[in-house]
């Protein structure tokens, strides 16, 4: 409700540009996710742990334990009301979280170190995953006895190639899989560079294309579907058109992927180590390997717009916010995540109701009444008299209740809001062994109050019971 | 809004007196007018009998026909007297379930009652000082209590109990507290003239907004959370972005009088706030201006809130159809009283609908349930007070219920 308030020059802008907030977090993030809504962002930790953030207050809003302490979480997905969260660990396992009360809905073993899986976007009952040196699953999580079904690791080859693919095939596998939007098809990515389009109905490979000869790292969709944005260790981004794989007409033989735009640094050789579309896929977005500097480039024409610096560290995963223009990227060395966020400074005639902001002098033009002395009382009478406007402070206007998410559906899940999560003392990870029956934390007292801007960050580690003994040596 | 803007010739209109009170009223007498005053108390039983009439009887279907008339009268009567503060009570609110209500007093404790029964559930035992303001989270689990020993506690009110970290950090008094709507956040307003925005899970302060230059009397979150209101008695209104923390938009009034609450409009659109001068305003934040103007109470020297309720139709639950629309709701604007009255104007109208005799004293606070049939004030005499909505009971109904089934007669 404050877009009409809101400077309309600050809306239009659709890039973010300066550092905003760090998230304080117990363990060193390695991936994260927001939240379909954008409220929230789930974040998985190098030990195993999951914290989920909100993104109002930037505070911890949950915490998932669950996964092999000491492996990391490979990744993390999201159902579209933001009830259920999906995650990945080189643990082998895949576990489905309910977060309306943090239970654990399924929790399966896959039989190798998870690299990525994802939910099906219509139904989270349904995931993919692709595994370490094994061939992707499909899984189906309906029943306590979750049904698994392989996904062939080999690109389908036109008969004239087949001659010397055997040899080709040797050490073959699936690094990435990818629903589509609908959850028809599932989109891979090998170690030798190929792509593959398999369709979830007959598990087979409807499609495949050799990019490069590197391993692919990463596999994204936009939300319409229609763009693929694939990062691989040859330092090359490309993005792809995809045809609509909706459409039942749609021949496997007619398909024709065309790569869009290369995005590269020829200059450095920069590589990246993670990639993300914006909200509505104008802009791509990399991490570098070994710098500390997230590049933005639009698609249009392929430049490159924006560098966004900050941290002095290298940055790992990066997201980009499904609805307003924010991006958040963890700290490789710290193990935080920051976020960049548009610039909204204050303007001053806010403050001072009487005031106007103005670009250039302008003449004061006296009008005609305006000094016209009128007794109060008339004055008093005559503003009364003019309020005769229908006044509706009732009606909620559709599209308000579209974006608050409230149109149709009656029982829109709300996550549940924990008390004294200051409180409660971290996962094991937060504390360091020093040496016989000696521990410490690991965050120290100044990563505590990066937020605050207060002095409560100071007072709830008062209240902290056993930090106050452990922490002697901090 | 009263008037039906139907022809009065139409011979199926002279089944219902109101109507034809109506439809004189559309002669424009002065005298008939006058009459159609002491009619329009009718009202409940003149929807009764529009409720009863078939649809297909009624004419001109460019007007709907389900119209009901606003009633021009509320009657609020007292359902129940909670006794047991030993001090002044500053606020009552209803849980936002509509089960509870708690009220906090000067004796620094809360109570809670059962919102049917009015029996005592808890007593919350904590503060140090007096307390001036409470807030009920959305799911109704946890209240939000602020003192003047410049803490703000949070309850878990199933069990009574007090949450260990109380939210500290305000310099003096808290004077305001308002929950967002989805329950992480609070922002509170103090004596130290600023606005804090919490954390509710840490209990950390998030955001301090250097707001006004004098005790900040009032805050409120809109219907989304994205924006804040707050005003103080240095007369002025503030709206915030709770994302950026950035001042919007500064309400004020050419009078400058002190502001002593302020409130969201249920559609978030508009704001109510209630000043020293004996005045409660709707201002429409975004373009600035003062839509409406409230004026009839005395209000001079005490922080008195106000509030908006809405109100239906009066009809007995057996005269609503199942698959109809829901029925037509009006908005009030309802605030207490330094004379002890309570008085409730129509939003739009500005028409008195209602003035109570409520509290002996000051009439502190005010709270309309959310089925339209109930309402809670407090005051300084010590009393939490509930209300009951009836239909008006006077002279002129019983004659009109003798009146109508000759009416229907008619008809047959």
């Amino acid at each position: 409700m404050n877009l009409p308030l809101s400077d309309p020059l600050l809306l239009a802008q659709d890039i973010p540009e300066t550092l905003i907030a760090n998230l304080r977090c117990p363990g060193t993030a390695v991936c994260m996710r927001f939240s379909h809504k954008g409220d929230l962002l789930a974040s998985g930790t190098a030990k195993g742990s999951i914290v989920v953030f909100d993104l109002e207050t930037n505070g911890v809003a949950r915490r998932l334990p669950g996964h092999t302490a000491g492996r990391t979480v490979q990744s993390l997905s999201w159902e579209r009301s933001g009830r259920y969260l999906l995650s990945s660990s080189v643990d082998w396992k895949v576990i489905l979280w309910d977060l309306n009360d943090g239970s654990r809905v399924r929790t399966v073993n896959l039989g190798a170190p998870v690299y990525i899986a994802e939910l099906h976007p219509q139904n989270y009952l349904w995931c993919v995953a692709a595994l370490y040196e094994y061939r992707p699953v499909l899984a189906d999580l309906t029943s306590t006895s979750v049904k698994q079904f392989g996904l062939p690791n080999l690109p389908k080859r036109a008969p004239h190639e087949q001659e010397g693919a055997e040899k080709a095939d040797a050490k073959h596998f699936a690094t990435v899989a990818a629903f589509t939007p609908c959850g028809t098809h599932v989109i891979t990515g090998t170690t030798k560079g190929w792509l593959s389009i398999i369709s979830t109905v007959t598990h087979e490979t409807v499609y495949s294309i050799r990019l490069c000869n590197k391993p692919i790292l990463l596999i994204r969709l936009s939300r319409s579907g229609r763009d693929l944005l694939v990062n691989a260790s040859d330092t090359i981004i490309r993005t792809i058109k995809l045809p609509d794989l909706t459409n039942p007409n749609l021949h496997a033989d007619s398909i024709k992927l065309d790569v869009e735009h290369k995005f590269q640094d020829v200059v450095n050789r920069l590589s990246w180590n993670h990639v993300a579309f914006s909200s509505n896929a104008d802009y791509v977005m990399a991490s570098t390997l070994m710098n500390h500097d997230i590049y933005i480039w639009e698609r249009v024409h392929g430049s490159l717009v924006k560098i966004l610096e900050g941290p002095r560290e290298e940055l790992g995963a990066v997201e980009w916010h499904p609805t307003r223009p924010i991006v958040a990227a963890t700290g490789v060395e710290s193990g935080r995540i920051h976020i960049w966020s548009i610039n909204t400074p204050q303007r001053w005639s806010a403050l001072a109701p009487d005031f106007a902001e103005v670009e250039e002098n302008i003449e004061y033009i006296e009008q005609e009444d305006e000094f016209d002395i009128h007794p109060i009382e008339e004055l008093q009478k005559r503003r009364l008299d003019q309020e005769d406007e229908e006044v509706d402070v009732l009606t909620v206007d559709d599209e308000q209740l579209e974006r608050e998410g409230g149109v149709g559906k009656t029982s829109e899940f709300r996550m549940p809001v924990l008390l004294d999560m200051g409180g409660e003392s971290d996962s094991e990870d937060e504390l360091i062994a020093m040496g016989a029956g000696q521990y410490r934390r690991k965050s120290t007292a100044h990563e505590d109050t990066d937020f605050e801007d207060g002095p409560s960050g100071y007072e709830s580690h008062g209240t902290n019971g056993t930090t106050g003994t452990k922490r002697r040596r901090a | 809004m009263s008037i039906t803007s139907t022809p009065h010739d139409s011979p199926k209109r002279k089944r219902l007196d109101s109507e034809i009170s109506h439809g004189r009223d559309y002669d424009s007498e002065a005298e008939r007018a006058k009459l159609d005053y002491a009619y329009d108390e009718d009202s409940p039983s003149d929807v009764e009998n529009s409720f009863h009439t078939p649809k297909e009887e009624r004419d001109d279907a460019s007007i709907k026909r389900r119209r009901v008339d606003r009633p021009t009268r509320l009657n609020y009567v007292l359902h129940m007297t909670l006794r047991g503060h030993k001090r002044g009570v500053a606020a009552a609110k209803f849980s936002p379930d509509g089960r509870w209500i708690a009220s906090c007093s000067a004796d620094s404790t809360i109570k809670i009652w059962n919102a049917q029964t009015g029996a005592l559930v808890h007593t919350l035992e904590g503060h140090l000082a007096g307390i001036s303001t409470i807030t009920w989270s959305p799911d109704s689990k946890v209240l939000a209590s602020g003192s003047d020993d410049k803490n703000i506690r949070l309850w878990d009110t199933t069990t009574g109990r007090c949450f260990p970290t109380p939210l500290k950090g305000h310099h003096n008094y808290v004077y305001s507290l308002a929950f967002s709507p989805k329950g992480n956040m609070i922002v509170s307003g103090s004596y130290d003239e600023a606005v804090f925005l919490w954390d509710v899970r840490t209990a950390h302060l998030m955001r301090s907004l250097p707001a006004h230059s004098d005790p900040v009397s009032g805050v409120d979150f809109v219907r989304d959370g994205t924006l804040i209101a707050s005003c103080s008695s240095d007369g002025l209104i503030r709206i915030w972005d709770t994302g950026t923390g950035q001042c919007l938009k500064t309400l004020v009034h050419e009078d400058n009088a002190p502001v002593t609450s302020v409130r969201f409009s249920p559609n978030g659109k508009f704001i109510l706030a209630a000043t020293l001068d004996s005045t409660v305003r709707l201002w429409n934040y975004v373009e600035g201006r003062v839509v409406k103007t409230y004026q009839g109470h005395k209000n001079q020297g005490f922080s008195i809130s106000s509030s908006f309720g809405t109100y239906t139709a009066d009809t007995s639950p057996d005269e609503e159809d199942d698959n109809s629309d829901p029925p037509p709701k009006w908005a009030f604007v309802a605030c207490g009283s330094e004379d002890g009255k309570t008085v409730l104007w129509d939003l739009n109208s500005k028409e008195i609908l209602q003035t109570i005799d409520s509290h002996e004293g000051v009439v502190l606070g005010v709270d309309v349930g959310m089925d339209d049939q109930t309402m809670i004030t407090c005051g300084v005499d010590k009393t939490v007070k509930v209300w009951k909505r009836q239909a008006m009971v006077s002279e002129s109904t019983e004659q009109s219920r003798q009146q109508s089934p000759r009416v229907n007669n008619d008809d047959a």
